[in-house]
């Protein structure tokens, strides 16, 4: 799976802090760590990047560049910042993100095509996020129609589910998984991408890291092509790597209901058949679900 | 074609709850079905009505809600047993002196009241301390000792103090009441945490009763998806009896201060609501909704 490195954040003190001063070293140290942890892409998250959008976009696009040779997404929703830093972007970038609202596929799904970059395109609609999985496919089938038109094809779109918080929806979280499983048939070609992190929002931040890498194998086996993920937990990495062979069919078969002796388990291992259990909504999620 | 009703089966029971000792002592849950399911197995033990008793005169109460208690508003053990007299199953004395921010009463004073009602009445006693976090750990631990081997049911225990009073529950023999900001998953974490000390069987869930038109859907749903979890899915985790503490709610409200119909049916209609879904015990304020619910309860209405 594509690893986008999630660390560049603006909601981030210290990215903002060196936004505002201009300070590239806070910036490029980000990069080239999340570069040597095995980042594949560096996500540049702007946010809605309102004063001085083109000059910011731009200075942190070359700042990037300046320490890696890795691709950027550039992550904002404000199109005058995207279309600075798919300017200034050496190698092919990638639109994170446009979306079924009518403002993004007008503003935003046209500069993929100008840029010919790939384009992440996520199932919100100008009613906010689909409830279910029914209006999900709807509303991707309707904006990836539009792209095509546009003249973008299938294979430069990478579909986001969007991810909502364990703690907040279970049932989404599995639906967010069997929509990845369906992509594939509904649209041949298009690639995927979640904001992996989003799963474990509202958690204890100690307990975080096992839903985000429970749930990455969980949707790679789905099929899902790329995540925006937090590079910098190591396990994570490496089970992506497929170092961690044991963990990664313990979930699967955990996933297809095979009934497992935790007993026979060690903590770490048991701590993923609990986890791949909840995200499964199998059983009700707590901040305790370790703990029983 | 013969026809067959089509019938769960369920994996998961609900914990037997004994509150009370000797004769006095009456149990709760224990259902493997969900709530009036009867077509689909035994529910061994009926719902339960409690009505509530103040520690010290009420305040804000309407003309009509004073009535039935106008002799003895003064006097909690009194009130206790009038409770009893009009048909309560069980009292429920609220320790409202105790809050720091009102009459701010000593533990023991406190503890004293107690130890006297649950001498006088014939019943199992609900103590619900002001909700005080940091004041309930040391009221309700003075009251556990003071009343210990009584078996009360001592409440509310939160996440935020837990520890101290469910030890002294478990260490005087009481029962006590988890509660949580009507809220299921963070219901659940409570209920992991205190099962790591204390028994299942003397553990009572409190998720909130919310008042009808001020959020009663919100414990109705996650009062459902209790017995859901507990009883359909499994779930070790949240197999406890529910109290639905709803009569204080609903006298708050607006529309049951306007009139005293009003109020009867506001208070009736909340408390049948959570009745179906899955409450074992109903805190009461009005005499005649516990009427009411007692015939629901037998099948009468």
């Amino acid at each position: 799976m594509i690893l986008i490195g999630e660390s560049i954040h603006i909601i981030s003190k210290q990215v903002s802090d060196a936004v505002k001063e201009r300070n590239p070293k806070v910036i490029q140290e980000l990069a080239k760590t999340q570069a040597d942890s095995g980042a594949d892409y560096i996500d540049l998250n702007l946010g809605p990047a309102k004063r001085d959008p083109e000059e910011v976009t731009s200075w942190l696009v070359n700042t990037i560049q300046g320490v890696t040779d890795l691709p950027i997404s550039v992550d904002t929703l404000n199109p005058v910042a995207m279309e600075a830093g798919l300017k200034t972007c050496k190698k092919r970038p990638l639109l994170n993100s446009a979306s079924g609202r009518t403002d993004s596929k007008e503003l935003m799904l046209p500069l993929a095509k100008k840029y010919n970059t790939d384009v992440v395109i996520s199932v919100l609609t100008d009613k906010g996020c689909p409830p279910d999985i029914d209006s999900r496919i709807e509303s991707i089938m309707d904006t990836v129609t539009h792209a095509n038109e546009l003249g973008i094809p299938n294979e430069d779109i990478w579909v986001d589910p969007i991810i909502l918080p364990v703690s907040a929806d279970q049932k989404q979280v599995r639906e967010a998984l069997e929509f990845i499983g369906m992509l594939a048939d509904l649209l041949p070609g298009v690639k995927s991408t979640v904001g992996l992190s989003n799963v474990s929002n509202g958690t204890p931040e100690e307990l975080r890291g096992i839903l985000n890498r429970t749930y990455m194998v969980m949707l790679g086996r789905n099929g899902l092509y790329s995540a925006i993920a937090d590079v910098l937990d190591a396990e994570l990495v490496r089970l992506n790597r497929g170092e961690l062979p044991k963990i990664v069919d313990l979930i699967y078969k955990t996933m297809d209901g095979e009934s497992i002796n935790l007993a026979s388990l060690s903590k770490q291992e048991q701590d993923y058949v609990k986890t791949t259990k909840v995200l499964m909504a199998e059983t009700l999620y707590s901040h305790a679900w370790l703990e029983s | 074609m013969e026809y067959k009703a089509p019938l769960e089966t369920y994996s998961g029971k609900v914990a037997e709850v004994v509150i009370g000792k000797g004769e006095k002592a009456i149990k709760i849950g224990g259902e493997s079905v969900l709530p009036f399911h009867f077509f689909e197995g035994k529910i061994e033990n009926r719902p339960r009505l409690a009505l509530e008793v103040l520690d010290s005169e009420p305040k804000g109460w309407t003309e009509w809600e004073l009535k039935p208690y106008k002799d003895v508003l003064s006097d909690p053990i009194a009130w206790a047993k009038k409770c009893l007299d009009l048909g309560a199953d069980l009292v429920c004395l609220r320790l409202v002196s105790t809050d720091p921010a009102g009459a701010n009463a000593p533990a023991d004073k406190a503890a004293a009241v107690v130890k006297q009602v649950v001498s006088a009445v014939k019943s199992p006693v609900i103590v619900y301390g002001s909700g005080d976090e940091a004041k309930d750990v040391q009221v309700l631990t003075k009251v556990a000792e003071v009343c210990a081997g009584e078996n009360l049911l001592l409440g509310p225990v939160a996440k935020e103090n837990y520890e101290p009073i469910s030890k002294a529950a478990l260490d005087h023999g009481h029962c006590i009441i988890a509660q949580s900001p009507l809220d299921i998953n963070l219901e659940k974490e409570l209920n992991v945490k205190l099962l790591k000390s204390f028994p299942r069987e003397r553990i009572v869930i409190d998720p909130l009763s919310s008042a009808l038109g001020y959020g009663m859907e919100y414990s109705f749903t996650i009062m459902e998806r209790t017995k859901h979890i507990g009883v359909m899915f499994g779930d070790n985790t949240m197999q406890m009896p529910i109290i639905a503490d709803l009569g204080s709610e609903c006298g708050r409200t607006k529309q049951a201060k306007e009139n005293e119909k009003q109020g009867l049916l506001w208070e009736s209609i909340t408390a049948i609501s959570l009745l179906l879904a899955g409450a074992n015990i109903l805190v009461l304020r009005q005499p005649e909704s516990l009427k009411l619910m007692k015939e629901v309860i037998e099948g009468k209405i």
